[in-house]
């Protein structure tokens, strides 16, 4: 086993991950920027390395610092987290030369399944369905025959992509053209590679992903499935397991379609294998009649990953280790089940009201719900300054219940009961989204924020709460005088004193 | 004291077991039954309720029932200025000078504190409307005040 893991991450995941290294008994070292010197992760680990600047490619996108951090440090492993430099295969084979362990997959896995192109050619092989669609075409005659032969509408994306970017949805043959110029350029932008693909859009799709776990002595098993529907600007913010679109069939064949996936790759350590899920498949998709297509496969451990740990019981983050360190599973997919229903909540420092656009500023309060099957996953205390320059992630709330209707009322109340001043959150957003009857059924596809957003109905007016606040707020500044409650206006030490008569104390 | 919070205004007024707030003609009673740490609870009219309040600047954030709103102040300090009246700034309510931070013929920035005073437990700051230079200075630190007596002029 390791002695010692350095931790190429930031905020909540940074937190996360040194908490199992200590678990298992395991020495952590955090690296930094200077925006990051006082943050949480840095105070969390054992020792701390400053990286540069705060800008990514100064920091924590480094890949020279990093390991020169590590060895430095004498640490023995690099665990990448998610983002920065999870998914950069390059990376991973320079941590490997460098004599140390990657914690996750190859360096040729990751680099397989990079390219959208590539790895959808990979998985047709490995008779995993796929969305209908060309790939490797150049010219606008070859586009627009292939568009037409799909059927509108279509899809077309960078095949070097990610993240929504050099994509564009393409309603009829006159918006082809363009729509392939423009994401033409952004991809060659983004990713200095401009190779597109084409395929079928599905509008009223979901989201659903199953996360895979390989070691490296040829176990893969799955470990069920995550339904992220809802998503704003393609990332998700609301997630959860089990499905309540999956029936067990279903289920059992996504699971082996994503197992399949992640062999065709020679896969270990934890992934995610993502899929498009049409609720309606509809007939002119044949001749490829699934209601499951392979999207892409993520090669590092997920933000969402906490749910499936409260299904299935089991700690990712320590098998990352384990395997990572040579350890073999010790059950096989049948001994895997899921218990329960489990949903997490990203708290982001982001104003729904301006389109999401991130808040920052400094935390005035930052109080974190607790209780009965409540797990909280945060990187930040109140004082500390949430600040432009990173994923404005605060935290994720994950709760976990008998079933799916008691998991989202405790999710209601937990979320009501975090307290967040100082940055504008998305908090009461996501409850409002918890409330919706679209939710509660299970309804949500993809697009459903974007379509709601517009009708701006999601925003409820609270009148009764209105009067409470203004109260509370004119009280406050009498109250709270540079910030310290003034006895004098209490006007009863021990309210619940029966013996005490109130109402005759004058102030 | 009244207060004013974007365009709500409230006015607080202590009676026999706590205070009466105004607002829209209409009363309501509210009790402290314990206040620390930016957390408050309440009883209003009866109603039990536990309300988070952050201070930062002129901006309140107010956490009731899980809902957040970020409020502004926009009375308290700047109420009572009568922007007709030649630049002068007035005394928004019957309170004690604290301090006084500019003398006659100081040019002073839009924003800038000028004097600070204490009323009803609030520290109160009177600040620069616009860019401009102290005329006049008409009351020292300890000096108490009553409402609207002009506090210091301002010229361009």
């Amino acid at each position: 086993m390791f002695k010692k893991i350095l931790i190429a991450n930031r905020g909540e995941i940074a937190i996360r991950i040194m908490r199992a290294c200590r678990e298992l008994g395991i020495k952590t070292v955090a690296v930094y920027s200077e925006a990051d010197k006082n943050s949480q992760h840095v105070q969390f680990a054992d020792e701390a390395i400053l990286l540069g600047d705060a800008a990514p490619k100064d920091s924590y996108l480094n890949a020279d610092k990093l390991i020169r951090a590590a060895l430095d440090s004498k640490a023995d492993a690099i665990h990448p987290g998610y983002g920065f430099l999870s998914e950069n295969a390059s990376f991973a084979a320079a941590v490997a030369s460098a004599h140390l362990t990657f914690i996750g997959p190859s360096a040729a896995s990751i680099r397989a399944m990079g390219d959208k192109a590539e790895s959808k050619i990979l998985m047709k092989k490995a008779g995993v369905p796929t969305v209908p669609g060309f790939e490797g075409l150049e010219s606008f005659d070859e586009f627009k025959k292939a568009a037409s032969e799909i059927g509108y509408p279509v899809l077309v994306k960078a095949a070097a992509g990610g993240g929504g970017k050099g994509m564009r949805v393409v309603n009829s043959e006159n918006e082809l053209s363009e729509a392939i110029e423009s994401a033409r350029r952004e991809a060659l932008n983004s990713f200095g590679d401009e190779r597109l693909l084409i395929e079928k859009y599905l509008a009223e799709a979901h989201h659903i992903e199953i996360q895979v776990f390989g070691d490296k002595h040829g176990n893969l098993v799955h470990l069920f499935e995550r339904e992220c529907s809802v998503q704003r600007r393609h990332q998700k913010i609301i997630e959860e397991s089990p499905s309540p679109l999956l029936t067990p069939e279903l289920r059992a064949r996504m699971g082996e379609a994503a197992v399949n996936a992640a062999k065709a790759v020679n896969y270990f350590n934890a992934g995610t294998v993502e899929f498009i899920f049409d609720p309606n498949p509809s007939s002119s998709l044949i001749p490829h009649p699934s209601s499951f297509y392979f999207l892409e496969m993520n090669t590092r451990l997920q933000v969402e990953h906490p749910v499936t740990e409260l299904v299935t019981g089991l700690d990712l983050v320590h098998w990352q280790i384990r395997i990572a360190a040579g350890e073999k599973f010790p059950f096989t997919q049948d001994d895997i089940h899921q218990h329960g229903h489990a949903i997490e909540c990203r708290v982001y420092a982001e104003d729904p009201a301006t389109g999401f656009l991130p808040s920052t500023g400094k935390l005035l309060q930052f109080i974190e719900p607790r209780g009965p099957g409540i797990r909280v996953d945060s990187g930040f205390a109140a004082g500390d300054d949430v600040t432009h320059f990173y994923d404005p992630l605060l935290a994720k709330v994950i709760v976990h219940a008998e079933n799916r209707e008691t998991a989202i009322q405790r999710m209601q109340t937990a979320l009501q009961d975090f307290i967040v001043h100082g940055v504008v959150t998305n908090i009461d957003y996501m409850r409002a989204v918890l409330e919706t009857d679209d939710f509660k059924q299970g309804k949500v596809s993809t697009r459903w924020v974007e379509q709601n957003l517009e009708s701006g109905s999601l925003f409820p007016q609270q009148q009764a709460v209105a009067l409470h606040k203004l109260i509370a707020a004119a009280l406050a500044d009498v109250v709270f005088v540079g910030g310290k409650a003034q006895p004098a206006v209490s006007n009863e030490t021990d309210p619940f004193n029966p013996w005490k008569q109130t109402g005759n104390y004058r102030n | 004291m009244k207060t004013t919070f974007d365009t709500h205004t409230i006015e607080l007024n202590p009676s026999d077991d706590g205070y009466n707030a105004i607002i829209n003609g209409k009363t309501v009673n509210v009790q402290i039954v314990r206040a620390a740490n930016g957390c408050m609870d309440l009883l209003i009219d009866g109603q039990r309720i536990t309300a988070y309040v952050s201070s930062d600047m002129a901006k309140r954030w107010v956490t009731v029932d899980g809902g957040t709103s970020m409020l502004t102040k926009t009375s308290g300090a700047k109420q009572g200025v009568r922007h007709d009246h030649a630049g002068g700034l007035i005394a928004p309510m019957p309170g004690q000078i604290r301090s006084v931070s500019v003398g006659v013929g100081d040019a002073v920035k839009k924003g800038q504190t000028l004097l600070t005073m204490e009323a009803m437990k609030m520290e109160i700051r009177i600040q620069a409307l616009k860019d401009g230079v102290v005329k006049s200075v008409s009351v020292a630190q300890g000096q108490t005040v009553e409402r609207e007596q002009i506090l210091i002029e301002m010229e361009d």
